[in-house]
């Protein structure tokens, strides 16, 4: 042993190969040993939730920069770093996501893609939501701008998720979640969506309120289109539901005698309020029109065309402002369809026959005054008689068996007067038409049944 | 400890032999040897040393070379030991079969 240590003196020169060796080692091991080192501690906090993590090794020191999203994370995410074999240091450069007062949380939809912002809480949740929107919107664009903060609301997923739910009934527009509040504004893409997207609101967490909701739904559209060389009226856009649609159509029927209603309407909530009492007299003023369009486009009712006659055409101004709800707007853009050709009396005649033969000028039941579905009626028999200025005509009244002779007498004498008060007001010369009540005495149709009873209450015009 | 022995097990063996082989030489080495104060100066230089790599007192890189500096002395000295252990054994069994004869 005193032999090991005398020559334990001669050992010295041996340390200058184990320096160059030493050389070598730190030379060639250094950076393998940074990337080793930095592996481990990355797979180290593969379980922690941490945002902007970053590794950096100095020799077998780390240190590690790093958000966590709570004390307990911070610290736990540090021990692991640490507890890696080879570390012999770990500067902890970790610090807390920042707390957003208010939380504020935001989807916003607009024409191309639909953007997520404000804060999440977590990292996981940042992508489920990511996910949520796009699978809610089936392939749309989905931009992630959305920042990590704490201090989320309760709940808040719950949340997020149901107005993700929603967004696709937008067709633009933001929900916004501030702490407990709840924003929403924009247009939603189809009628009803607003309605919908309120009524699904209803179901957000405890803790949540709905701030102000702000969503527009899009124009309620209602038109119908009365084309003379086809002989049919198209009614398209939406109805309320389907009472309110047998009533249009039913209505369109009557006022549209001679053409073919075409159907193309559909049933859609969110109708203005009043839709049937606006659009059933705007249909009456198409109806007197001999080619048309008419828009009801929410509250706003268009119509333009030509009208019959002069006077019609102020009537239908004037006329429809009044006959539409408070609260409704009227343009006409009405023009004068030019005077047909004068005819001969004999072509006036057959023309009333064949016109009234198609259809009856309709009364108020048991009373002179007449039927507004009529109107389209009576304004083709003024055109008519405008045609043949030298014919003196009779208006002839006749009513049903049904009842008293003398009322049926008078009653089909005022009936006769009411057309030709109507055809004056037109403006044509009171003396060219003579009003005649025939009461029940000349039947065209046995008075047994009903249908023979509707052909004998009939008005008849007779050129003398 | 054992990461750093698994991680640099080549350059240790190196040392372990660089040790053996000098203290191979020691026995019959005619330089001359470190005195006594030397030694001591030496060794408490070695003991700074330790002290500061267990402490952790150099950082970064240079901390990491001083402890693998370290570490490659300990393979080194049990290297010189075993070395001029053998070597003694021999010499002495060799002077004897001098005496001998």
């Amino acid at each position: 042993m005193r032999g090991l240590f005398r020559w334990s003196g001669k050992w010295w020169p041996g340390v200058i190969p184990l320096v160059v060796l030493w050389g070598f080692a730190a030379w060639t091991s250094t950076v393998p040993l940074e990337n080793d080192l930095a592996g481990r501690s990355s797979a180290a906090l593969k379980g922690s939730v941490l945002d902007k993590t970053s590794i950096t090794v100095d020799g077998r020191d780390v240190a590690l920069r790093a958000n966590a999203f709570s004390e307990a994370g911070r610290r736990d995410a540090v021990a692991a770093v640490d507890a890696v074999p080879g570390v012999r240091l770990v500067n902890d450069e970790t610090r807390l996501v920042p707390e957003a007062k208010p939380f504020v949380w935001s989807v916003e939809r607009d024409v191309v893609r639909v953007t997520l912002g404000g804060n999440a809480p977590l990292p996981a949740l940042k992508g489920k939501l990511v996910e949520a929107t796009r699978s809610a919107l089936q392939g749309g664009e989905v931009a992630d701008q959305m920042s990590l903060a704490r201090g989320a609301p309760p709940h808040f997923e719950d949340a997020a998720l149901l107005l993700i739910g929603q967004i696709g009934r937008l067709k633009d527009g933001k929900f916004t979640i501030s702490d407990g509040e709840v924003s929403l504004t924009g247009m939603a893409r189809e009628l009803g969506g607003r309605e919908a997207i309120a009524a699904a609101l209803a179901k957000l967490p405890d803790g949540f309120k709905v701030a102000s909701n702000e969503v527009k739904a899009p124009p309620y559209i209602f038109q119908a289109y009365k084309d003379p060389v086809a002989v049919t009226v198209t009614l398209s856009g939406n109805v309320p539901d389907e009472n309110i649609h047998a009533v249009v159509v039913g209505s369109s029927s009557r006022k549209f005698f001679s053409e073919k209603v075409v159907d193309n309407l559909k049933n859609s909530v969110g109708a203005p309020a009043n839709f049937v009492n606006a659009v059933v007299p705007a249909l009456g003023a198409l109806s007197r029109l001999s080619t048309g369009t008419l828009v009801v486009s929410d509250r706003d009712i268009k119509i333009s065309g030509d009208a019959l006659y002069d006077a019609a055409a102020g009537q239908i101004r004037t006329g429809l402002a009044k006959d539409v709800p408070q609260g409704w707007q009227v343009k006409a853009d009405i023009t004068v369809k030019p005077a047909a050709a004068p005819v001969d009396p004999t072509v006036c005649q057959q023309l009333f026959a064949d016109l009234l033969g198609k259809a009856r000028i309709r009364f108020e039941t048991g009373r002179s005054d007449l039927d507004r579905d009529s109107t389209g009626l009576l304004d083709r028999l003024v055109e008519i008689a405008m045609r043949c200025p030298a014919a003196n005509v009779e208006i002839a009244g006749h009513t049903d068996a049904e009842g008293d002779a003398a009322a049926n007498q008078a009653l089909s004498e005022k009936r006769a007067q009411a057309v030709v008060d109507y055809l004056v007001k037109a403006g044509l010369p009171a003396e060219r038409f003579t009003a005649v009540g025939y009461g029940s005495a000349q039947p065209v149709a046995s008075n047994d049944t009903g249908d023979g009873r509707a052909q004998n209450r009939r008005i008849e015009f007779l050129v003398r | 400890m054992a990461y750093l022995v698994a991680f640099h097990w080549g350059w240790l063996a190196g040392a372990f032999a660089i040790g053996l082989a000098m203290g191979w030489v020691a026995v019959v080495h005619r330089a001359p040897g470190v005195s006594r104060p030397v030694m001591l100066l030496l060794s408490a230089l070695a003991a700074i040393l330790v002290g500061a790599a267990v402490a952790c007192l150099i950082p970064g890189r240079a901390g990491y070379w001083l402890e693998l500096l370290l570490l490659l002395f300990v393979p080194y000295l049990v290297g010189c030991a075993i070395g001029t252990w053998l070597r003694a054994l021999v010499v002495v069994r060799s002077m004897r079969t001098k005496s001998a004869a």
